[in-house]
């Protein structure tokens, strides 16, 4: 009888949380291209004597996420040590939080690639001190062959959210949904920038195989995924390899491995001389943290639209496409730009296709986030009033919004400069272009006029070059008639 | 509840001493010496006590300021080994 | 009388007064400790030239007429688990022992902008962790009162060139009874003081839930002026209290205890204590008595457990404290070819046995398997002793207690018998398990030896310790400058 296979996943997201200073001390949290311990003071190079003071703000971005996720965000709770000796670790600890995290529980839910809902218990979110960064100066920057590695502390001590889920997830896709909603989720509500590729969100996960003759297989914890994509092909491998182990009988050992994204394989991390012991116990140094109700309820009450909250709202107020929301609904500035618009007037379905369009495509150019966009919605809603009452061709409107972007100038400056007139292109003007046209490609005007144009292609042509000359500010028909007049 | 050698060896890994063959035995004999007095513990009732948190000592909350700290460079003179910016340390055979 | 045998508040008073210069002071204590250190072997590091520097600049700012502030020229002396910014600060271990701290400790700081000049940096047990300043990396201390015997510890260096008149202000830490048994010993006061009311910052720590920083000096006024400039809230110390701390010096005005009711420990009569100890006891329960107070027994049927939660907690705390000490960022490091092997090397060499032997101990307590039958446990019966003790400040003020069971040991007398040496913080060190404010004083001198008793007073309740202590001040007198005897 064929064996058949259920995969059990379960997610640890490691979110750096967007605090100016560090958890526990008052470095700057700004390391990448920074040099080498310069942010650093004898808390976060854990000199001795030295103490932790906690980062109020690094608290509430870690309860706002809570609230988001709808967990119990816990007015009691601690932070414990977890001893372990490494070379990027100052103290030969790690502040984190055990038995009591801030958030406990909570319930993600999402829809997958199929449209299908999808629905992840959150098991806690808990704070905890970033370690500092190796650099291998061996010959291919690796571990392995290095006869020396070096420290920097920089990243020693940047707040984290560790967000565990439970093993609720159940195949590698919804791995990569989920932590595609996740990352949404934080960077929405200005958390953290969730960027992977440079290790602000990281991904662990546990994967294991329940067997239909009964069998588990062991967790195996994969580690070393720095894009979503790697993160999806890593589960995808070890879904295979260890269904082939256990379908030959064999065994999967509990064990950690590291995901080489260039050779598309996970590899057995060297097994360490024995387990770890991390020996938990409550920091003496750092009383228990209270976060009060009265605060708790002041949070809520700041917290603002979630992402999936304004996706749902997008299709239902604005009517937008599924697509459009959900592109849209990225970020909570591009959702409030688009409110901007709609409320300045501009008809929503069409604003948002300007926001999705032209606006993310000059943020993506300018590498700039919507905040610093020089364009206010009410701007752009009162360019796109004038394409509405069919004043301004949408050719025309581009134009014009690309001067205004490029200038920061305003509307009728932006227009004169882009050599926009207001309105149709009509009788003299027009006639004149068609004339300019005509004149300017006689041999096509000569072929039209004697009849050698049996497609009609040249006097598309003709009409299509009027057409770009008035910007799209002429009524084609009359465009039409007009050649025809004059080449008859 | 004795102590092993071997445990004492364990415990010796774990907090990263070196104990040679002749330390072990004496330092289980004084776990083991000590352990006897710890074992009175066990006469005590804690079965009401509950471990809760305590809130009459409420840890502070610090503002998300940025200060710089004049000292790196004394910081980093101190380093047993540096090379230039960075602490350097021999090659990890053990992986994290 | 001798500049050096003068009390911290009249050399400030003769310093504003423009009677004597800071340098005339500082001079004298130096040229003290130059001639005691040879016997005593009390200091780790003299910081002679550093002190005059300083006595010169506080001259200069004098001849100014700015304001000087409280301890200006003060001589002092700190623990050498103090850190001092640009001076060494080697907390008596191989591992620390080239260690140039790059900041100051917070009460450093506080001493030093009272306009205090910070003269040595004392002897200890390693780490902190002895009663005898015997585990020393170093060398050995004597006691001021008869050199073949020990100070007591850790802060023994601290204890001892304050009560031999190096300086009228020393400093320390208490984790057990740290600053109060070697206070005991070397014939001064010594004050452990509630948790939280000093900021912990910048001193090396031993055990964080234990660890308080506290003042020895030979009289009362000395010791509550210390205490103005030190207990005082430290944004850097989380566990340092926020609240306003009382004007300590009102406590010398008393006279009158009437009204008060002062404990006596049920518990600690089955004790084997010495007769002297008893015998300065029952005299200072006479004096309080004297003075109006009543005196009432007060039971802590779980205070005998003291011992085995302390042992399980300190360790526990220290092993993780102590982890940082592994030969990459600063302090000895050995070579090694491989980052295991530099742990391993590194802090082999780099502690003592006696430290080893604690880190070990406190390793194991820890860890898995072990936490709940031995760390967990120690801290719900410490949670027990310390609502005991709760109980026990309803019903009275402020308690009457040894500080030490015996009176200075020898040299050499208790260092191999660990479970011996541990019994001499028996008295002590459930103060530090509850956060206790404990003050030890000189009670009296048997046979050329001091005898120290306890006060213990509940949370935050100073004011108690120093008006009982003000009155017994009163009445036995100024505890005497050790160097008579030499």
């Amino acid at each position: 009888m064929a064996l058949s296979f259920q995969t059990v996943i379960g997610l640890e997201i490691h979110v750096q949380l967007a605090t100016k200073s560090k958890l526990f001390c008052s470095c700057s949290t700004d390391y990448i291209g920074a040099r080498p311990n310069s942010n650093v003071c004898p808390v976060c190079l854990g000199m001795p004597g030295s103490l932790p003071v906690v980062n109020g703000r690094a608290v509430e971005l870690a309860a706002m996420v809570g609230l988001a996720l709808g967990s119990k965000v816990q007015q009691a709770t601690r932070f414990h040590r977890k001893n372990y000796f490494y070379a990027d670790l100052s103290k030969g600890y790690q502040i984190s939080q055990f038995d009591l995290p801030i958030c406990a529980g909570g319930l993600l839910v999402f829809d997958d690639d199929e449209g299908k809902e999808v629905r992840v218990a959150i098991t806690r979110a808990h704070l905890e001190e970033d370690a500092g960064k190796l650099v291998h100066p061996s010959v291919d920057g690796r571990l392995a062959g290095a006869l020396h590695s070096l420290v920097d502390y920089n990243r020693g001590g940047v707040p984290l959210l560790e967000i565990v889920s439970e093993p609720d997830i159940t195949c590698p896709p919804h791995a990569r949904r989920y932590t595609e909603e996740i990352r949404r989720l934080v960077r929405y509500l200005g958390v953290s920038d969730g960027d992977m590729e440079s290790g602000s969100l990281r991904v662990d996960a546990n994967i294991s195989q329940k067997v239909s003759d009964g069998r588990w297989g062991s967790r195996v914890e994969i580690k070393n995924m720095n894009s979503l994509r790697s993160l999806e092909r890593a589960l995808e491998y070890e879904v295979k390899r260890q269904r082939k182990v256990l379908a030959e009988g064999g065994e999967i050992h509990q064990e950690t491995r590291h995901w080489d994204d260039g050779e598309g394989k996970t590899r057995s991390m060297r097994s360490k001389e024995e387990a770890h012991d991390y020996r938990y116990f409550p920091d003496p140094d750092l009383p228990p943290l209270i976060v009060t109700a009265d605060r708790i309820e002041a949070l809520r009450s700041l917290m603002p639209e979630l992402p999936w909250q304004a996706e749902r709202r997008l299709v239902d107020a604005y009517g937008l496409g599924a697509d459009d929301a959900k592109v849209l609904a990225e970020s909570a500035a591009a959702v409030a730009y688009l409110d901007g618009c709609v409320q300045a007037g501009a008809e929503a379905k069409r604003a948002a296709n300007w926001v999705r369009t032209e606006v993310l495509r000059v943020l993506n150019e300018r590498k700039i986030s919507i905040e610093a966009f020089p364009l206010k919605p009410e701007s752009l809603a009162s360019i796109l009033a004038l394409v509405d009452r069919g004043k301004l061709s949408t050719t025309a409107a581009k134009d014009v919004f690309d001067v205004m972007v490029r200038d920061g100038s305003g509307l009728d400056t932006a227009m004169a400069a882009a050599g926009v007139v207001s309105g149709r292109v009509e009788g003299s003007r027009l006639e004149e272009i068609v004339e300019k046209v005509l004149a300017e490609n006689a041999d096509a005007a000569e072929a039209v006029r004697s009849g050698k144009d049996p497609k009609d292609k040249k006097i598309k042509f003709l009409q299509g070059l009027v057409m770009r000359e008035t910007r799209g500010q002429a009524d084609v028909a009359q465009v039409a008639s007009l050649i025809a007049r004059k080449l008859s | 509840m004795a102590v092993t050698e071997d445990e004492v060896k364990h415990v010796a890994r774990l907090a990263r001493l070196e104990v040679g063959d002749d330390e072990v035995v004496a330092l289980a004999g004084h776990f083991n010496l000590i352990l006897t007095h710890f074992e009175r513990l066990q006469e005590v009732d804690t079965s009401g006590v509950v471990d809760v948190v305590d809130a009459v000592d409420v840890t502070p909350w610090r503002n998300d300021e940025v200060a710089s700290w004049d000292g790196r460079e004394r910081a980093l003179a101190q380093a047993p080994d540096r090379d230039e910016d960075y602490f350097r340390v021999p090659q990890i055979l053990e992986e994290a | 009388m001798k500049l050096y045998a003068r009390s911290a508040a009249d050399l400030a008073r003769s310093i504003r007064s423009k009677e004597h210069s800071v340098a005339e002071v500082v001079e004298a204590h130096l040229s003290r400790m130059e001639r005691m250190e040879p016997i005593l072997s009390a200091i780790i590091t003299p910081l002679k030239e550093e002190a005059r520097a300083r006595a010169s600049a506080l001259d200069i700012a004098l001849s100014r007429d700015e304001n000087p502030g409280p301890l200006t020229g003060v001589p002092f002396i700190v623990k050498d688990n103090f850190c001092t910014r640009g001076v060494r600060t080697t907390c008596a271990s191989r591992m620390l022992e080239g260690w140039v701290p790059p900041y100051d400790a917070t009460v450093v700081r506080y001493l030093e902008e009272a306009g205090a000049v910070l003269i040595g940096k004392a002897n200890m047990d390693e780490f902190a962790m002895g009663s005898s300043t015997e585990h020393s990396a170093f060398f050995t201390t004597g006691n001021p009162w008869d050199p073949r015997r020990v100070p007591g510890g850790s802060s023994g260096g601290s204890a001892a060139a304050c009560a031999a008149g190096y300086a009228p202000l020393a400093f320390g830490s208490d984790t057990g009874g740290s600053i109060r048994q070697p206070a005991a010993f070397c014939g001064v006061y010594g004050f452990k003081p509630t948790y939280g009311m000093v900021s912990r910052y910048g001193v090396v720590p031993f055990a964080s839930s234990l660890d308080q920083i506290g003042p020895f000096s030979r009289t009362l006024e000395d010791l509550l002026l210390a205490m103005e400039v030190i207990a005082r809230p430290d944004e850097r110390d989380a566990t340092c209290s926020r609240a306003l701390r009382p004007d300590f010096r009102k406590a010398l005005d008393v006279t009158d205890l009437r009204g008060k009711r002062v404990g006596l420990v049920k518990e600690f009569e089955g004790y084997d204590i010495d007769g002297a100890v008893i015998e300065s006891l029952r005299s200072a329960r006479e004096i309080l008595i004297d003075a109006g107070a009543s005196v009432v027994d007060v039971t802590l049927p779980t205070v005998g457990h003291g011992l085995a939660c302390y042992y399980i907690i300190a360790p526990a705390e220290a092993s993780s404290n102590l982890a940082r000490f592994d030969g990459v960022r600063y302090g000895f490091s050995a070579e090694a070819d491989s980052l295991i092997e530099l742990y391993h090397k590194t802090r082999q060499g780099g502690f003592g046995p006696e430290v080893k032997r604690r880190l070990l101990m406190g390793t194991y307590v820890l860890s898995s398997g072990y936490y709940d039958a031995y760390y967990n446990k120690a801290l719900k019966v410490v949670a027990i002793l310390r609502g005991e003790f709760d109980r026990a400040f309803s019903e009275v003020d402020f308690i009457l207690a040894p500080t030490t069971p015996t009176l200075p040991f020898r040299k050499g007398e208790n260092i191999g018998d660990p479970i011996r040496m541990y019994m001499s913080d028996l008295f002590t060190l459930p103060a530090n398990m509850a956060g206790l404010p404990a003050l030890s004083l000189n009670g009296g001198y048997s046979e050329g030896l001091p005898v120290g008793i306890q006060l213990i007073g509940p949370r935050f309740g100073e004011m108690e310790i120093f008006s009982a202590a003000a009155v017994i001040e009163k009445s036995l007198g100024l505890p005497r400058l050790a160097g008579g005897v030499l």
